[in-house]
């Protein structure tokens, strides 16, 4: 599945990601996180099937204005949910946003039952607005729920010196960035982690042209 | 009396009573919705607190807006700014979304008749 989704992605994948897989997509600003997770998805479900991309700090018509001048095109079973009313509406009480987020996860869920890929962007914003007092704990329950659902998740981070719990939890990392070189500055991605898939090490550059992402050969 | 309270209906809803509501309005949160856009449109934040002052149970936020996004991705609810206030989005029910809501609502209603008929004997 992800290794028929975009373009040259089979230059660093070897074998497939299993299903239910969690994958951090990691990197700084820039680096075409959502836009990379979004692709995914999108490719995943062209021929039918549900997914959600859930966007704590973009509107969906903004995230999606967004998509589309990357080229990627939104199929019917990609629902996008924001949670940009909900944190205008409450923000006197924000609700803790984990809980609402499973919440959000197990009504499309039953709604859609061929539900079986979820993203969310960001961590890094649903940590700022979760209780995160137990932050371990609280992760090994929030992978939990989607493990016991089967959802193949994409979880965007943005860059971090800090390890959180979700490095060890997850089954994935992919990771983003920006490379200078003699003829400018490229964008790459790395497979650091990946159980039960043979994968490459290297980085590859990345590319965006009109017919979305592609990954091309390896940047050393 | 504990657990109970006095709604604008004028009835007054034992413990069990309360349990039985709270379970009926949960698992039928799109009706409820719906049975309030019907009136007048709401934003979700009022939605929530309307069906507290109703109903006594708090629906919380995970549970109430995935329903009206995906009603209004379907066309039964439209999203309107509210005039005024450009962040606050108010919900309605589409000219469309009518019949749709009337067959709902219908629906309810006869599941709840057939049911109440076997404790009427």
């Amino acid at each position: 599945m992800i290794r028929d989704s975009i373009k040259g992605i089979d230059r660093i994948l070897e074998t497939e990601i299993p299903k239910g897989s969690i994958i951090l997509v990691t990197g700084a600003e820039g680096t075409l996180k959502s836009g990379l997770a979004f692709s995914l998805l999108a490719s995943e479900l062209e021929g039918g099937g549900d997914g959600l991309y859930a966007t704590l700090e973009q509107t969906k018509e903004s995230h999606l204005n967004n998509m589309e001048s990357l080229g990627v095109k939104t199929p019917d079973g990609l629902h996008v949910f924001d949670y940009q009313d909900m944190r205008v509406e409450w923000r006197d009480r924000e609700p803790d946003m984990l809980k609402t987020t499973e919440e959000v996860l197990d009504y499309y869920s039953e709604k859609h039952k061929g539900l079986s890929l979820f993203a969310l962007d960001s961590m890094n914003a649903l940590y700022t607005l979760s209780d995160t007092t137990n932050l371990r704990r609280e992760m090994y329950y929030f992978f939990d729920h989607l493990r016991e659902m089967g959802l193949t998740s994409l979880l965007i981070m943005e860059d971090s010196s800090h390890r959180g719990p979700e490095h060890f939890l997850a089954d994935g990392v992919i990771e983003l960035g920006l490379v200078e070189g003699a003829d400018g500055v490229k964008r790459y991605i790395r497979i650091r982690k990946m159980r039960a898939t043979k994968h490459r090490m290297e980085r590859h550059q990345m590319v965006v042209d009109r017919d979305g992402i592609s990954i091309l050969g390896p940047i050393y | 009396m504990e657990n109970s309270l006095d709604k604008g209906n004028g009835l007054e809803l034992s413990g069990e009573c309360q349990a039985c509501l709270d379970r009926i309005v949960r698992s039928n949160r799109d009706v409820i919705l719906l049975s309030i856009l019907w009136e007048r449109p709401m934003c979700g934040y009022d939605l929530i607190k309307e069906i507290f002052s109703r109903y006594n149970v708090f629906l919380s936020q995970g549970t109430v807006y995935p329903i009206l996004y995906s009603l209004e991705e379907e066309g039964i609810l439209r999203a309107e700014f509210n005039k005024g206030n450009m962040r606050s989005k108010s919900y309605s029910i589409t000219p469309e979304g009518k019949k749709f809501t009337e067959e709902k609502f219908e629906g309810f209603a006869k599941a709840l008749e057939y049911s109440l008929n076997f404790f009427r004997r």
